[in-house]
């Protein structure tokens, strides 16, 4: 409201000090309530970090596993799978893996991997998030023509990714499939969820 | 500069148009004119609001965690102390917003009694007032259930078990509103959607309109004056200011004092020694265990003791000479003929039931008329001036007695009702109906002094 | 006459509620005092070493999570895991007994309850004093009773650092083979029958260490509200100051 005439100045300070005061006040006042709606100890209990175990992974076999409520799938590629992905560049949208939010530091890499042939994905497609279907032998027999070089369909809105995750051109999904932070503990045994380094 | 004021002058102007902005800004703010003499007692109002906006919005985010299920509820109220970040402040403020909403509703009716703000032309604004207060006293009893404490079970269990005390309805009522043979799951489940639900949305329509009607008749004063008789050339009462800015940054102050009061409680003390958190409801409930003492939380114990304090012995040796009385008072001071007769059918109707009608019946009885009194004061209290400034001692003298009478019983709701105690809260009892059924007469009789023109500061 | 309305008003009985039924010890006349301090962290240490290995076994935690209180006790990850989870838990999960209700119910007759909470349920000196007052009593079942919780299902688990401890001078009661009731006088009072593998002073130590961590374990924000609120207290009373000069400033206009 607009007040008739001059304010006085030691009134117009002391109200701009006090409005101050109390939006900051309110701003810490609201910081709890919006904390309180991150993921509770609890759900970051469940989401802690999953050990798996690789070694009877077969190549050319695909695990999932759980973690954080998603499907992660652990890939063993065989070398004509990993061949495959040097010939699929031309079809994809970011072959060499750009985009930083889709895979560590350390899977930005022509695999996409730690070890060329263990891929690890989250099972959900970047588009609406649904889960993509396992299309992993090349050819017809995979319902998506002659040229399909292997990789996961999502039959939701029909994106295509390759072996590696990567997103195919003229897709829905925008960005490739992620790659979850991962280490391993020694050789035959990854854990999802941390980082190599250390934290998740 | 200009221009951007012009700017913002253009969009409220819009917005005017189509919506009474301005208008409501100045009818009930920047343009309503409030007494310029309030004092400590005027902020209760306020603070009622402030704590009521409190509640909603930590409600609110616990409802976000908390799980209506008699097999979940008490770990998830742990989980919201434990697992959700901040949860344990958020339950806290809850929790003790809860007991402060009743001291502070307390204290703003206790003004009403001081300067008589229920009197005319307020009673209608004071009856909107006493059913808030009951629909806060119904939303404070179903919120306590849910932590599922075995507090909160048995204090549940002894409250529904009252309805069975109703003549031919009682036991079907107290089934219907447990929907099932004891507190249960389903008691648990509706409790959850009265609580977050029904009676919130109840509350605020009650206090919007206890606003509509306090702006209708405006505010009363700690002098007892009508400031709208005293008006100047504009219309504009002469003892009135608006209430924004002078009330808006008064009721700032009131509003940080009593945020410092609650900061204290909520973050050091917030079981207040058991008074505002009982110790009982620190384990589940359990229908084998009944807790020592089954006591309801503070803000229900003086009606709690009155439902106590009413035995056989009571009903035949307090309340019989006390209808006794009150019927003669009334047939002796009253000369109107019907006045007289119905007032003896009534009192003989109330002797014959004392007689026939066991006494958990008239406890029950007696703890409905001990809120159903407050309904009727603006026309029990016929005394010439409104505030107690000037009054004469009978009016003081029975307000302070009822004052202690209050506390007492309260107090006494948390004890066990045995020996000195249980007669401490007999005398309580019938000092706490006399204050109402004797205020025609000692407010009739008492001496006044005369009220000033103008308001006064003190 | 305001001032004594105003007396009445705040003189509400505020103090002594909690202490009348909260703080009875069962034949005792009192608890015994405890000194808490949340912020002793070799004390809860020791405390949470006690309470897993000689209370978890029986009775769950099963609000609290064991990462929480490594965290919050300064006890690392790796530790946690080797010297405090034997249950196979994960360090993410909740502290639940190893025992199945069922199991409990038909050893002991009766679930032992959560512990969680239990200082707040009873009171930090009543666990104190609960867990000092075992004594060998042949006619209970488990072999032991208890002067703060008379008849007990519970038996002294720790007696081998406590020793045997029975009543000082059987009353006349007690010869005559009557149980002791609940109602006997609250004089009582234990002596060593056989000494344990700890002096009266180390078992002491050992309980209050065991009692801080519990009350701990009720409420883990507890230091944490401490803290705010401080800093709450200070926001409030610098805003109070500027508020009320202004609240002055405009009431000047008023006369």
């Amino acid at each position: 409201m607009s007040d008739e005439g001059v304010v006085d100045p030691r009134r117009r300070r002391l109200l701009i000090i006090t409005t101050g005061l109390g939006v900051v006040g309110a701003a810490f006042a609201a910081t709890p309530f919006v904390k309180s709606m991150m993921p509770s100890a609890r759900a970051k209990a469940a989401g802690a970090p999953v050990e798996v175990d690789i070694s009877r992974i077969e190549p050319g076999q695909l695990l999932t596993v759980e973690w954080r409520g998603q499907p992660v799938w652990i890939l063993r590629r065989t070398p004509e799978m990993l061949n495959s992905l040097k010939e699929d560049v031309s079809l994809l949208v970011d072959p060499d893996s750009h985009v930083d939010s889709q895979q560590p530091k350390y899977a930005q890499n022509p695999t996409r991997s730690i070890k060329p042939e263990v891929l690890v994905l989250v099972g959900i497609c970047t588009h609406l998030g649904c889960s993509p279907e396992r299309r992993l032998e090349a050819g017809s027999e995979s319902g998506l023509g002659s040229d399909w070089p292997g990789g996961f369909f999502c039959p939701c809105h029909g994106s295509k990714f390759d072996l590696a995750g990567r997103v195919f051109k003229n897709v829905p999904a925008p960005i490739n499939l992620r790659v979850p932070p991962h280490r391993y503990v020694v050789d035959t045994r990854i854990l999802i969820g941390v980082d190599q380094k250390g934290a998740a | 500069m200009n221009t951007k004021a012009g700017a913002w002058r253009r969009l409220l102007g819009w917005v005017d148009d189509r919506y009474p902005l301005s208008e409501t800004w100045e009818a009930h703010l920047s343009k309503y004119y409030a007494p310029k003499n309030f004092n400590f007692w005027y902020y209760f109002g306020s603070l009622a609001l402030v704590v009521l906006v409190l509640q909603i919005l930590t409600g609110i985010f616990l409802t976000m965690h908390y799980k209506p299920d008699t097999g979940l509820a008490f770990a998830s109220v742990e989980y919201i102390m434990r697992d959700v970040d901040w949860g344990w402040l958020i339950r806290y403020l809850h929790s003790t917003g809860a007991s402060l909403f009743f001291v502070v509703v307390y204290l703003h009716m206790f003004r009403a009694f001081l300067y008589g703000s229920h009197r005319n032309p307020r009673e209608l604004l004071w009856i909107i007032g006493v059913v808030i207060f009951i629909a806060l006293m119904a939303e404070a009893f179903m919120g306590y259930l849910l932590p599922w404490g075995n507090m909160s079970y048995w204090g549940a269990q002894v409250i529904i078990s009252l309805f069975d005390a109703i003549p031919v309805v009682g036991p079907g009522l107290a089934e219907w509103i447990r929907g099932d043979f004891v507190v249960a799951d389903a008691t648990l489940n509706r409790f959850f959607a009265l609580h977050v639900v029904a009676v919130p949305l109840v509350l605020i329509m009650l206090v919007f309109i206890h606003i509509v009607a306090l702006h209708k008749v405006g505010s009363n004063n700690p002098d007892g004056i009508e400031i709208k008789k005293k008006k100047d050339a504009r219309g504009i009462p002469l003892d009135g200011i608006p209430f924004h800015p002078y009330y808006t940054v008064k009721d700032i102050v009131g509003t940080t004092v009593f945020l410092i009061v609650f900061t204290v409680i909520a973050f050091f003390i917030p079981e207040l020694w058991g008074w505002f958190l009982e110790h009982d409801n620190f384990i589940p409930a359990n229908i084998l265990q009944t807790p020592q003492e089954i006591k309801p939380l503070w803000y229900f114990t003086p009606f709690y003791s009155i439902l106590r304090a009413t035995t056989s012995d009571m009903v035949a040796w307090g309340l019989t000479p006390l209808v006794i009385v009150m019927a003669a008072l009334i047939i002796f001071s009253v000369k109107r003929a019907r006045t007289r007769l119905v007032t003896s059918a009534i009192a003989a109707l109330l002797l014959i039931g004392f007689y026939f009608i066991e006494a958990k019946v008239w406890g029950v009885v007696l703890m409905g008329l001990a809120l159903g009194a407050f309904f009727l004061v603006p026309w029990l209290d016929r005394s010439p001036v409104k505030s107690i400034r000037y009054r004469g001692w009978m009016y003081k003298t029975a307000l302070t007695f009822f004052t202690i009478a209050f506390i007492v019983l309260g107090y006494l709701g948390t004890k066990p009702p045995s020996g000195l105690y249980s007669l401490l809260a007999k005398i309580g009892l019938v000092i706490y109906f006399l204050f109402f059924l004797l205020m025609p007469w000692y407010t009739t009789f008492d001496k006044t002094k005369p009220v000033p023109e103008r308001v006064t500061w003190k | 006459m305001r001032t004594l309305l105003l007396l009445v008003l705040m003189g509400l009985p505020l103090g002594g509620h909690a202490a009348e039924g909260h703080n009875e010890c069962g034949q005792l006349a009192k608890c015994d005092p405890v000194k808490i301090d949340l912020r002793d962290q070799p004390s809860l240490q020791r405390g949470a070493r006690t309470f897993v290995n000689y209370c978890l076994p029986c009775h769950g935690a099963s609000y609290m999570r064991y990462n929480r209180m490594g965290q919050d006790l300064g006890i690392p990850e790796d530790l946690l895991k080797e010297d405090m989870i034997f249950t196979g838990d994960k360090v993410g999960d909740l502290m639940k007994t190893a025992m199945r209700k069922e199991d409990a119910k038909e050893w002991l007759k009766t679930a032992p309850p959560d512990l969680t909470l239990v200082t707040r349920w009873r009171s930090p000196e009543w666990v104190y004093t609960y867990l000092r007052n075992f004594y060998r009593d042949d006619k209970s079942a488990s072999g032991w009773n208890n002067l703060v919780f008379p008849n007990v299902a519970m038996p002294h688990v720790l007696y081998e650092w406590q020793g045997e401890l029975r009543p000082a001078q059987p009353t006349a009661q007690a010869q005559d083979g009557k149980p002791v009731e609940k109602t006997a006088p609250t004089s009582e009072r234990l002596e060593v029958a056989k000494p344990g593998a700890k002096t009266a002073a180390e078992f002491d130590r050992d309980m209050r260490d065991l009692t801080n961590f519990l009350v701990y374990l009720g409420e883990p924000a507890k230091l944490d509200r401490y803290r705010i609120g401080v800093y709450v207290l200070i926001f409030l009373a610098v805003f109070l100051v500027f508020a009320y000069l202004l609240k002055k400033e405009y009431w000047k206009d008023v006369h």
